[in-house]
């Protein structure tokens, strides 16, 4: 059985089908990990005594697998009395698990601005909260666009994971083209090239955001 | 505290003249980094509109000292008020104390991310609660006071050293402080702006601020000056008014450290 070209070429509407959800998913998980990763460094550097608590909280998120965590989500939670739809399970599972690796990205992006920053905030009488908004966010922002966005496309390709919680995705749009058919080759080769063209549009959107963040500051 | 400190205290007399009234006190004062004491129960009281500035080799706890009177460092023995209010560890509304104490830095710290303005009023807006335009007209009139106004638009990066403490002055004196704290504010410059900013800081001493300065630049100490500040070791090892300081110091540290700024 060779590769058929036009087989693949005719499939191509059906693995669509599950993009939506694939982009959904991508883009809430991505937001929700960005929220949560930053959330845990802003604890981690609040006080002493929280700092260990949140270190080992980080270090357990991303020691454990994804899927223990999505299977624990979406089946033991309801013995608790907890029942929500796949999709938000989904999105929350993954927002979750990579919250703790961007919260040390988000650790490396704040060591790297100068500490006179957050000084200077705080000798104009500026608040805690608004210095870590107006001041160090910003700047450290620019520091972690180029991880930031290896993240970005590390979470569109962990939208297949939500296979196990039956939640239809592009890759699991291809698999039932694959079983319907017994021919694998081609849904799994159109689903990787739309893979790949996701990955292409978000490396593009931060390679914009990197310069857009490199206009308001000269290089020195 | 509305009024300009600019209105209320221009014009006042020869530059000895000292208003009544304490604006630091810091009495028995002591810090350690680990095991080591850096400031020795320091005691310093910093009268309304005087001019103080501290000078000693490095490492001898100059910096430090003031920075605790903006709690940037803690210290851990001793009492320091400023403006009347004690600072304690975990002292409430810190920030509404550091909004009337203005601090110039080594190292300029402006915002890299935001232009000349902005730089100015982040804080008006944030902290102090102003509406943008009120905001700006404040930022330009201290950009002015320094002769920086053209520079408004521009990021921090394209100014020079000078231009750029100059900006991190007017954006300490938008928040109309009541004590001004200089830490080495000439240290990073190369030295044709050295006197652009001391210039400026000139200016806000003849205009009644009170002005804590660390610096080494003697020839200001000696201009402008109330009280020369002598610090080694962590402690104040002398202190006199600029004429007796320069030439009759009497202790044998503070001789050997101005000879040595001498050659």
């Amino acid at each position: 059985m060779s590769f058929d070209f036009a087989f693949a070429l005719k499939i191509v509407p059906r693995v669509l089908e599950g993009i939506g959800n694939t982009l959904v998913v991508a883009i809430l998980s991505f937001m929700g990990a960005s929220a949560l990763g930053f959330l845990w460094e802003i604890a981690r550097r609040s006080n002493r005594h929280v700092r260990p608590v949140m270190q080992f909280v980080v270090d357990a998120i991303r020691s454990t697998p994804v899927l223990a965590q999505l299977y624990f989500l979406f089946y033991v939670l309801p013995y608790y009395g907890v029942v929500l739809p796949a999709l938000v399970v989904g999105v929350f599972g993954l927002s979750f698990y990579y919250s703790g690796y961007l919260s040390e990205v988000f650790k490396a992006g704040i060591d790297l601005v100068p500490r006179g920053q957050g000084e200077a905030a705080q000798s104009l009488g500026l608040s805690r909260i608004h210095t870590v908004i107006f001041v160090i966010a910003p700047q450290m922002l620019r520091n972690v666009a180029a991880p930031l966005g290896a993240y970005s496309v590390s979470i569109l390709k962990a939208t297949p994971y939500l296979a196990v919680l039956a939640v239809p995705e592009m890759l699991g749009s291809a698999f039932d083209v694959a079983s319907e058919t017994y021919r694998y080759a081609e849904p799994m080769f159109v689903a990787g090239i739309l893979f790949l063209c996701l990955a292409l549009i978000a490396v593009t959107l931060v390679n914009w955001l990197e310069r857009y963040l490199g206009v308001t500051t000269p290089p020195h | 505290m509305t009024s300009n400190p600019t209105d209320e205290q221009a014009g006042m007399g020869s530059i000895q003249t000292v208003r009544g009234g304490t604006a630091v006190s810091i009495e028995n004062v002591s810090k350690w980094y680990g095991n080591f004491q850096v400031l020795r129960d320091v005691n310093l009281h910093v009268a309304t509109g005087e001019r103080i500035v501290v000078c000693g080799p490095s490492g001898s706890g100059k910096s430090t000292l003031i920075r605790c009177v903006n709690q940037l460092e803690k210290h851990q023995r001793g009492r320091i008020v400023v403006n009347g209010t004690e600072l304690r560890p975990g002292t409430k509304g810190l920030p509404a104390i550091r909004r009337e104490v203005g601090m110039v830095f080594q190292q300029f710290n402006l915002f890299p991310h935001l232009n000349v303005i902005d730089n100015c009023t982040l804080a008006l807006v944030r902290a102090r609660k102003l509406a943008r335009n009120a905001a700006e007209a404040v930022a330009m009139e201290n950009l002015t006071r320094v002769r920086i106004p053209e520079q408004a638009k521009k990021f921090p990066a394209q100014l020079s050293g000078g231009q750029q403490q100059r900006v991190a002055i007017a954006r300490a004196l938008c928040m109309k402080p009541k004590i001004m704290l200089f830490d080495e504010p000439t240290s990073a410059l190369d030295p044709e702006m050295i006197k652009e900013v001391l210039d400026v800081m000139t200016r806000l001493a003849d205009e009644g601020m009170t002005m804590i300065c660390v610096t080494h630049e003697m020839g200001f100490a000696r201009e402008v000056a109330d009280r020369v500040i002598f610090m080694d070791g962590g402690e104040i090892v002398e202190q006199a008014n600029p004429a007796e300081f320069f030439s009759n110091p009497v202790q044998v540290r503070t001789r050997q450290f101005l000879s040595q700024l001498l050659h």
